[in-house]
């Protein structure tokens, strides 16, 4: 199902979103991956992203003021639904639990 | 912060950006955009605005773009089916319209047709090639003074300017005007080909059947023939070792054969000889740089090379090799492709089909085809009261403009598929006579391919694309109240444009007459003009290879012939020049032929002072017989004082022993200039025979025996009036062409008027019945119907007249310097011709509604 799966770089948006509380919007979600993760997006891939997962529910916005830097124009302010919460606890689990099922031996002979 | 407010980014950017994003979404993403624009231009405008313009085209994504008005497509196949079998139901029910749309639409198309087909044909030429798309040829622009001509020939010394050049794979010259008379048991037979080098055969792609071509093409006096050509000599195709001797000298080994190449080729030939044949070249470098004769320069560029390479190297060499030249000139690389219905050049190789030519034809078909277009577009709309209801009805049920748009446009392009049908026929039968009007026809295929009729149907669809977009326009645009409560009315300003348009039609078929009118009279006064000499009971025979004493010797014997004169030329025909040079003035070309001392007399020719040559022949050239032109030239204004003059022609001093009458010695197309006759034996071509005879047939009979005796050639004896009225016979092919076009320009415009008469009859059928029963006559009624487009045929005329009229005064003497001019009785005859139309056509209509039982239309009410 299309709904329930969560993309690599979706779970790093929605988590952005989540740090972001309660000022998560285009700019500053593309800013903060920047810094926290390094990676350089473009703007236009973080809205489609975040229209994506608005789509699958994980997602809610509403708008905020207008502000001047923007010309006059509102941002989307975007925040978690309990779905998207769900989500990402979910993704979270689900790696754990599989880094957990890694034979020690494995991880070792890689450093090694 | 007043600083930021400065920065703003790119306005076009932005803009697209509004113009392509959904309304919902638009804001923050031109909020994102602004405020990262806005960021970065604190510290650099341009980055920041590269950055927005980035940001604008990444945003461009598929769900960011707005969609089109989403709820109705309005192609859809079921639509469409409906469309189509409403169109045919309407077609079926006025059958009357439709036939007048669909006969008037063929006609109109069918000019389109013919250009359609010769320019499809025209595009195949030279398509046979296997490097087609890299061979080039050079013209050259030569400027001598104020002039500036277009040639398609080149020096030939270009070739070895350019023949190094890296991105060029290989030259070749080609000499035109091989055309030689070759000795055969019967008699003798022309050949006309190309000289050539090898790498002719290495450029363009022909087929070698037998022999090695690029052998027989190093050697000199060696010759490659086509098959045909080989059939004609030899009656077989391997004559490989053969050789070919020529009338005048000269033996031809044939070292090749090949096939014969296709017609649509602009190089014709039947023969290629070897460039080694020529004899060297004796000019100075310089006069071969001046030199424009019939030499062709080709190249083929190399896969890997742009053509634009080899113009600048072309530059540099016309740069370079002109400074000191008196004359300079320009190269131009022209693609094999762009020859044949390229623009026009002097000294095309081949028979062209002019970009000129091709422009009028193309502006006389839209000629006839437009006025076709428009009144299709006339009668919709006239008739929109019909359909008002069913448009309304559509509307109601949710049908929207695009779709009442789309409807009419398939509803014109169903009528012009079946005008097409139509207007294929006409093709048909005007095809073969179209062909045989021009000038390159024997080489023109106008067969139906199916590119052919592809493009046909293409073009049957434009055209009903443009003869149905404004009905189209108009009834997408009805209000659907007032097109369901009958509330149509013609808007006044559609009116206003239908009536000139109407008028400009009718214009456009009184031109047409009006030419008619003219040319036949023109042809007319050609065939009685008064040439100043005798024309009639003399015989033409060229010599051919006899020499005069001969013919004279034996046709003399014939009784019927009076007596014989011999001369260079055909008066009225043809004439060459010379130039003279006199103490007084600089040099004068002046027109000559050369006869003998009977000629004057035979022709008829009067002199004005002086004596006719004399009869014994001087061993040297000595006097000249001048016309009238000749003594203005030279500022002598009497006749007698010019006898004893002498002038120097061809470092000969000739002396005046004459002065004929002016007299037409060239077609009535020039005017009378500077002209003499000279006396020349070996100049003589022609004998002129005075006969009296009444019986043509026993008189050519008798000829061709005397005939047989002195040549192994046919005789080719003709009557000099016959032979001199045949140059004007292209007036009879101007009547032709002018009648068959006007024949379509005055069918279309009846038709287009006769829709109207029937819709205004049938509207206005109430209102005649009222009137009759309150007893108008019917001749009252028929005017009251008619007088409208008889006012507008008035107009039409008083426009058409004067402009028709300017042209023709403007063009006539271009075409013949001896030409009539338009006068009046001209256009009170096509007057006449287009109003007695013009009523026919109306009454056939008005006197029918006129006379209609008023109790007929009454009773329904």
């Amino acid at each position: 199902m299309k709904g329930t799966y969560l993309g690599e770089l979706e779970e790093l948006v929605l988590l952005t979103v989540g740090i972001l509380f309660p000022e998560a919007y285009g700019v500053a979600v593309m800013d903060e991956i920047e810094k926290q993760a390094g990676r350089s997006l473009n703007i236009s891939a973080v809205h489609a992203v975040l229209t994506r997962l608005e789509e699958k529910g994980f997602l809610k916005s509403s708008m905020s003021e207008p502000t001047e830097e923007r010309g006059g124009r509102r941002k989307r302010i975007f925040v978690l639904t309990a779905t998207g919460k769900r989500a990402l606890e979910e993704a979270n689990e689900l790696r754990t639990q599989l880094y957990n099922q890694i034979p020690k031996m494995a991880l070792q002979f890689r450093l090694a | 912060m007043s600083k930021i407010h400065k920065n703003i980014p790119p306005r076009w950017a932005d803009r697209f950006l509004q113009w392509y994003c959904r309304a919902d979404l638009l804001e923050e993403i031109q909020g994102d955009a602004y405020e990262l624009y806005n960021r970065v231009a604190r510290k650099s405008k341009r980055k920041a605005d590269l950055l927005f313009i980035w940001n604008v085209l990444r945003f461009c994504r598929l769900r960011n773009i707005k969609k089109s008005t989403p709820s109705h497509s309005t192609i859809n196949p079921d639509m469409l089916r409906n469309y189509i079998k409403v169109a045919v139901r309407n077609l079926y029910y006025y059958k009357y319209f439709s036939l007048l749309n669909v006969f008037g639409l063929a006609i109109g198309m069918s000019v389109s047709l013919l250009l359609i087909a010769l320019i499809s044909y025209v595009k195949t030429y030279d398509n046979f090639h296997e490097h087609k798309d890299n061979i080039y040829t050079i013209v050259s622009e030569r400027i001598e003074g104020v002039q500036q001509l277009r040639y398609a020939t080149a020096p030939v010394l270009l070739t070895e300017k350019i023949a190094d050049h890296p991105k060029v794979d290989k030259v070749v010259r080609i000499r035109a005007g091989f055309s030689e008379e070759i000795k055969h048991t019967q008699g003798s037979m022309s050949l006309s080909g190309y000289y050539v080098e090898p790498d002719f055969l290495h450029v363009f792609s022909y087929t070698i059947t037998h022999g090695n071509a690029t052998a027989a093409l190093t050697k000199p006096n060696s010759i490659v023939i086509t098959e045909s050509a080989a059939l004609r000599f030899f009656n077989l195709t391997d004559v490989v070792g053969k050789t070919l001797e020529l009338e005048h000298g000269g033996l031809f080994e044939v070292g090749a054969v090949m096939k014969d190449h296709p017609v649509n080729s602009h190089l014709k030939f039947e023969a290629l000889i070897s460039y080694t044949t020529l004899p060297e070249v004796n000019e100075s470098i310089n006069d071969q740089w001046m030199h424009y004769g019939r030499e062709y320069v080709y190249f083929l560029l190399r896969k890997d090379g742009e053509v634009k390479r080899i113009q600048t190297e072309l530059n540099k060499i016309a740069q370079h090799v002109y400074t000191d030249l008196p004359i300079k000139a320009t190269f131009e690389t022209q693609h094999l492709s762009d020859i044949t219905m390229g623009p026009d050049y002097r000294q095309a190789i081949g028979p062209k089909w002019e970009m000129s030519g091709m422009i009028a034809f193309a502006v006389i078909a839209a000629l006839i085809l437009l006025p076709a277009c428009f009144n299709y577009t006339n009668i919709s709309i006239a008739r929109a009261l019909k359909r008002a209801k069913e448009i309304g009805l559509r509307k109601t049920m949710g049908g929207v403009r695009n779709q009442i748009f789309f409807q009419f446009i398939t509803e014109t392009v169903v009528i012009t598929l079946f005008a097409l049908g139509i207007s294929m026929l006409i093709f048909m039968l005007a095809r073969t006579e179209f062909q045989s009007m021009l000038a390159a026809a024997s080489s023109l295929d106008l067969s139906l391919t199916p590119k052919t009729i592809l493009w046909f149907v293409l073009f049957a669809l434009g055209t009903g694309i443009i003869a149905g977009i404004f009905p189209a326009i108009y009834f997408g645009g009805l209000n659907p109240v007032q097109a369901l409560k009958n509330k149509i009315h013609g808007r006044s300003s559609a009116m206003r444009i239908r009536k000139v348009l109407t008028v400009i039609q009718f214009a456009l078929s009184f031109g047409f007459i009006l030419a008619l009118v003219v040319f036949s009279r023109q042809y007319r006064y050609s065939m009685g003009f008064d040439f100043g000499f005798n024309k009639t009971n003399i015989v033409t025979v060229p010599l051919q290879d006899v020499s005069p004493e001969r013919v004279l010797s034996e046709f003399s014997q014939l009784a019927p012939v009076q007596s014989i004169t011999f001369a260079s030329d055909v008066l009225g025909l043809g004439h060459s020049t010379t130039w003279v040079k006199s103490a007084s003035t600089d040099s004068l070309e002046v027109s000559q032929v050369f006869v003998d001392h009977n000629y004057l007399p035979t022709f008829g020719l009067t002199l004005l002072a002086g004596n006719n040559f004399p009869e014994e022949i001087w061993q040297r050239e000595r006097f000249i017989i001048v016309n009238e032109a000749f003594l203005e030239a030279y500022g002598i204004s009497r006749p007698l004082d010019a006898i004893g003059r002498t002038f120097e022609v061809e470092r000969n001093q000739l002396e005046v022993i004459g002065v004929v009458k002016n007299f037409h010695y060239a077609p009535l197309r020039f005017p009378i200039n500077k002209f003499f006759f000279r006396q020349h034996p070996q100049r003589i071509a022609h004998a002129h025979l005075n006969v009296q005879s009444k019986d043509p047939n026993t008189l050519f009979t008798q000829l061709e025996t005397k005939w047989q005796k002195i040549s192994e050639r046919k005789l080719e004896a003709r009557f000099f009036d016959d032979e001199l009225y045949e140059g004007y016979s292209m007036y009879q092919t101007l009547l032709k062409i002018i009648g068959f076009l006007g024949l379509l320009a005055i069918t279309i415009s009846m038709l287009g008027m006769l829709g109207m008469v029937v819709y205004t009859s049938e509207t206005r059928a109430k209102e005649v019945s009222i009137r009759k029963v309150m007893g108008a006559s019917t001749y009252n009624l028929t005017y009251l119907l008619s007088k409208d487009y008889l006012k507008l045929m008035l107009i039409a005329i008083s426009i058409g007249a004067p402009i028709t009229a300017m042209l023709f005064n403007m063009v006539m003497p271009k075409i013949q310097y001896y030409s009539v001019t338009l006068n009046l009785w001209d256009v009170l005859m096509s007057t006449l011709v287009l109003v007695s139309l013009g009523l026919a056509t109306i009454a056939s209509q008005t006197i029918k509604t006129a006379l209609t039982n008023p109790a007929e239309t009454l009773r329904s009410e």
